[in-house]
């Protein structure tokens, strides 16, 4: 699988991680869909994103808003194009939506058929096991305004993945409990560092920290 | 608050809020045109609550300071109520001696303007006009000199029943309805959410300025404009032949855009220069008018009183305005009496309209009031079709997303171009249901079976993907409406040539652009992909959602202050704001604004399709 983590931050800090993404892609002109969390003016998004990929000599995008009603001809494109990315937002209304879509399958698929798929924090967290690292740590958590009870997402890897992760101690203590009770490994990243999945290979880049068994990991 | 009182006095011994004393009923048209209104003394009308205020309409206003918080607090409230929770006292309580104590009474007196009404037995606009407004006043502010009008302010004897019943109508006579002078909240919100809307896409229209608030859901709705004469405030002294009142208006109507610097002529040789100018003013702003109409669907039933209008085009009294999401082309509004126009008649009424005030110009320059028909192929009617037909072309090249330069190439080197890719679009938009015309909640029908929105908005996306046309089969599965049965897509020799037309049209239309602009194709389709996704959004407003929304937010009323409805307007509005070019800003609303607004999307989305 080929698969990219995006945390967040400015478009600098990501230059990183973007240019990982490009290489997995390995085509020229390659297509590019754009899944937003929420429709909802998520055409500037979608502007922002074109206007940040087209520096990499792409030019051929797709918006694909999924918590609308969509036609079978433009979601064969979508599953045709050569890489999908999942934008941030809430992350609860964003996986009742691919939900309701019935979208998961298909992008497990995707990606299991050697799509490369990445994410931008909600987005990053839907390709983990499931999205519980939205809810958390209590004060910087999304609010679950869909009220959804199964949290079960991608399942692509088997770790979980907290983005905008700031190295204090009020986190710290946070996760490393969650880590007592959980067996998966939490990757937390701070903005602008982020995780590219190449097959079996797993490659971090900036300064990020692994959560397993009650303690804390500084990686890089 | 139970009787008028004195604003309170800051420091320096001055109103705060001092701009709304100017409003007192006193406005120029009431010397200007004495034969044009009605005036009536007012009294101050208790029990009233500030359920809305526009913040930012006030400030454009410049009732109150840019800087002023969209917060209301207790002066401010008083000033909105004291200026404008009144209730005339009409013909009724001057024959009756109704009793109302000396303190209560506006010391002002506030005009019923007089226009022509179809619904009027007389048909000559003697009797008819501002059934149960008044004119609040007139401000101006930042070089711009706005009229304020409220609605459900009391029975004047313009109102139709009073006219058809012969008798002069107690305020509130539950006898009847629109004839007892009052108005209810949802009114109000319907024309607030409506008007944001539209106002942000780019139509005149009036706004909501404030709405009060009183028991049993009724309401004064307050609305401002730079302008609100309508045609029909013409056509009343036209049809009397009274040159003189004619002239008065026309005079008064002229000098306030010039004064708003509406007009880039401003000076004029004669008076025949000057009113056939105004003339061609109408008609300009008719044949735009009525072309974004029926491009962008919307369903204001222009007729020949000139009453659902503004001199401006913009739209007025929003009781009878809709917008379809598909081109319902047979829609007719079921008035009880008779049927309203369609969208497509639209264009001959507002073409009438213009005809009238050709008839107007030449009245008030010979002095003789001709035959209507006598101008029927004057150069101002020809100046008119051709003008639509411009227009039509411009909206659909800005429909498609093409850029204001991108559309003037098109518009100035390919015309022809534009053109027969407006008929092969034509042909798709006015495509209708098998099912044929039949009855509706509010009048009759015959189904759109076609989406434009949804074509334009992925054929640029799906072609720049894979570089190819869609099939015919692909084409249909694009555009259909849930309107559409199996029978209506029936894939005809006639249909799959009009596909492979569209597609192959719009393709040279890009074309055309890139070669022009020196770009790729790709680029150009990347760039009609974000601007298109914008203005053909999958979930645009329609006048049955609007219906919806107001249903709902009526029901959360009692819980909603008058900022927090001015923040859901708000936020309403920028979400329906389709204008590519606009940069959208996120209001940071609270959480539990969040769900009502998701509450007031999923309806948008629900009704998208609908009248």
């Amino acid at each position: 699988m080929k698969l990219v983590f995006y945390s967040g931050g400015l478009e600098k800090e990501n230059s990183s991680l973007d240019r990982a993404f490009v290489e997995l892609m390995g085509k020229k002109n390659p297509v590019v869909t754009f899944i937003p969390s929420s429709s909802y003016l998520s055409e500037q998004e979608f502007k922002n994103f074109v206007k940040h990929y087209s520096k990499f000599k792409i030019s051929r995008f797709i918006h694909f808003p999924v918590d609308v009603p969509f036609d079978k001809i433009l979601f064969q494109e979508v599953m045709r194009s050569d890489a999908i990315h999942l934008g941030g937002g809430n992350t609860f209304y964003f996986l009742n939506s691919l939900r309701k879509a019935k979208l998961l399958p298909q992008l497990r698929t995707f990606a299991k058929k050697g799509g490369v798929l990445t994410g931008l924090s909600a987005g990053a967290i839907m390709m983990t096991e499931n999205i519980e690292m939205a809810g958390y740590p209590e004060f910087d958590r999304d609010e679950n305004t869909v009220n959804i009870s199964n949290l079960s997402s991608l399942n692509l890897v088997d770790y979980l993945f907290f983005p905008h992760f700031k190295n204090s101690a009020r986190y710290d203590i946070v996760f490393k409990k969650y880590s007592k009770l959980h067996s998966k490994i939490i990757y937390a990243c701070p903005d602008g560092a982020g995780i590219v999945v190449n097959g079996d290979e797993l490659r971090f880049i900036g300064k990020c920290y692994a959560f397993a068994e009650g303690h804390k990991f500084s990686i890089n | 608050m139970n009787q008028v009182k004195k604003s309170p006095i800051d420091e320096v011994g001055k109103r705060s809020y001092s701009t709304f004393a100017r409003i007192n009923g006193e406005h120029p048209f009431k010397t200007q045109v004495p034969g044009g209104r009605v005036e009536y003394k007012a009294r101050y009308k208790k029990g009233g609550k500030v359920a809305f205020f526009n913040f930012e309409l006030a400030k454009e206003m410049g009732l109150i300071a840019k800087t002023h918080p969209n917060k209301l607090n207790p002066e401010l409230e008083r000033e909105i109520l004291e200026t404008f929770s009144l209730v005339i006292i009409n013909e009724y309580d001057v024959i009756n001696k109704v009793k109302i104590p000396e303190e209560d009474i506006h010391p002002h007196t506030y005009m019923a303007t007089r226009y022509l009404q179809l619904q009027h037995p007389d048909k000559t606009g003697k009797t008819s006009g501002d059934g149960r407004s008044i004119w609040n006043g007139s401000i101006r502010s930042g070089g711009v000199t706005w009229d304020i009008s409220s609605c459900g302010t009391g029975a004047t004897k313009l109102s139709p029943a009073c006219n058809i019943n012969k008798k002069f109508y107690q305020t509130g006579d539950p006898t009847i309805s629109y004839g007892c002078g009052l108005s209810e909240v949802g009114e109000g919100l319907e024309t607030l959410f409506f008007s944001e809307v539209l106002g942000k896409n780019g139509f005149k229209t009036e706004r909501v300025l404030a709405i009060i608030e009183f028991e049993k859901g009724l309401g004064i709705n307050v609305r401002a404009n730079p302008n609100l004469m309508r045609p029909s405030h013409f056509f009343g002294h036209l049809k009397q032949g009274n040159i003189s009142s004619l002239k008065q208006i026309a005079d008064y109507y002229i000098q306030r855009q010039i004064e708003n610097k509406q007009w880039p002529q401003t000076t004029f040789k004669n008076d025949k220069e000057k009113y056939y100018y105004l003339a061609r003013q109408v008609a300009k702003t008719f044949a735009e008018t009525s072309a974004k109409f029926e491009d962008d669907y919307i369903f204001c039933w222009l007729d020949w009183d000139g009453d659902n209008i503004l001199m401006d085009g913009g739209i007025i009294d929003y009781g009878s305005i809709r917008q379809f999401g598909l081109f319902h082309a047979e829609y007719r509004y079921d008035d009880v009496q008779r049927y309203s126009t369609t969208i497509l008649e639209q264009r001959q009424k507002a073409r009438y309209i213009v005809q009238c005030f050709v008839q107007i110009a030449d009245f008030l320059t010979t002095g003789k009031k001709k035959s209507i028909s006598q101008f029927r192929t004057h150069e101002t009617l020809k100046f008119f079709d051709k003008f639509f037909i411009e227009c039509k072309d411009r909206n659909l090249t800005q429909k498609i997303g093409f850029r204001k330069d991108q559309q003037e190439i098109l518009l100035k080197n390919h015309r022809s171009l534009v053109t027969k890719f407006r008929n092969t679009y034509t042909y798709f938009e006015r495509a209708q249901s098998k099912r044929g015309v039949y009855k509706v909640a509010d009048g009759i029908n015959r189904d759109a079976i076609f989406c434009m929105r949804d074509i334009l908005r992925e054929f640029p996306q799906i072609y720049l993907t894979r570089q190819a046309p869609l099939t015919p089969v692909e084409f249909t599965e694009i555009i259909k409406s849930s309107y559409a049965k199996k029978k209506d897509l029936k894939l005809t020799e006639l249909r799959k040539k009009q596909i492979s037309r569209f597609q192959h049209l719009y393709m040279e239309l890009v074309g055309a652009v890139e070669k022009e602009t020196h770009t790729s194709m790709n680029h150009v389709l990347l760039e009609l992909t974000m601007r298109s996704s914008v203005i053909n959004k999958y979930d645009r407003v329609t006048g049955d959602s609007i219906t919806y929304i107001v249903q709902k937010v009526q029901k959360l009323r009692p819980k909603l202050s008058a900022e927090e409805l001015f923040e859901l307007a708000r936020e309403f509005s920028s979400y329906q704001n389709l204008n590519p070019d606009q940069k959208k800003v996120t209001i940071d609303i609270p959480h539990r604004y969040k769900n009502i607004m998701q509450n007031l999307y999923s309806i948008v989305r629900d009704c998208r399709e609908g009248l």
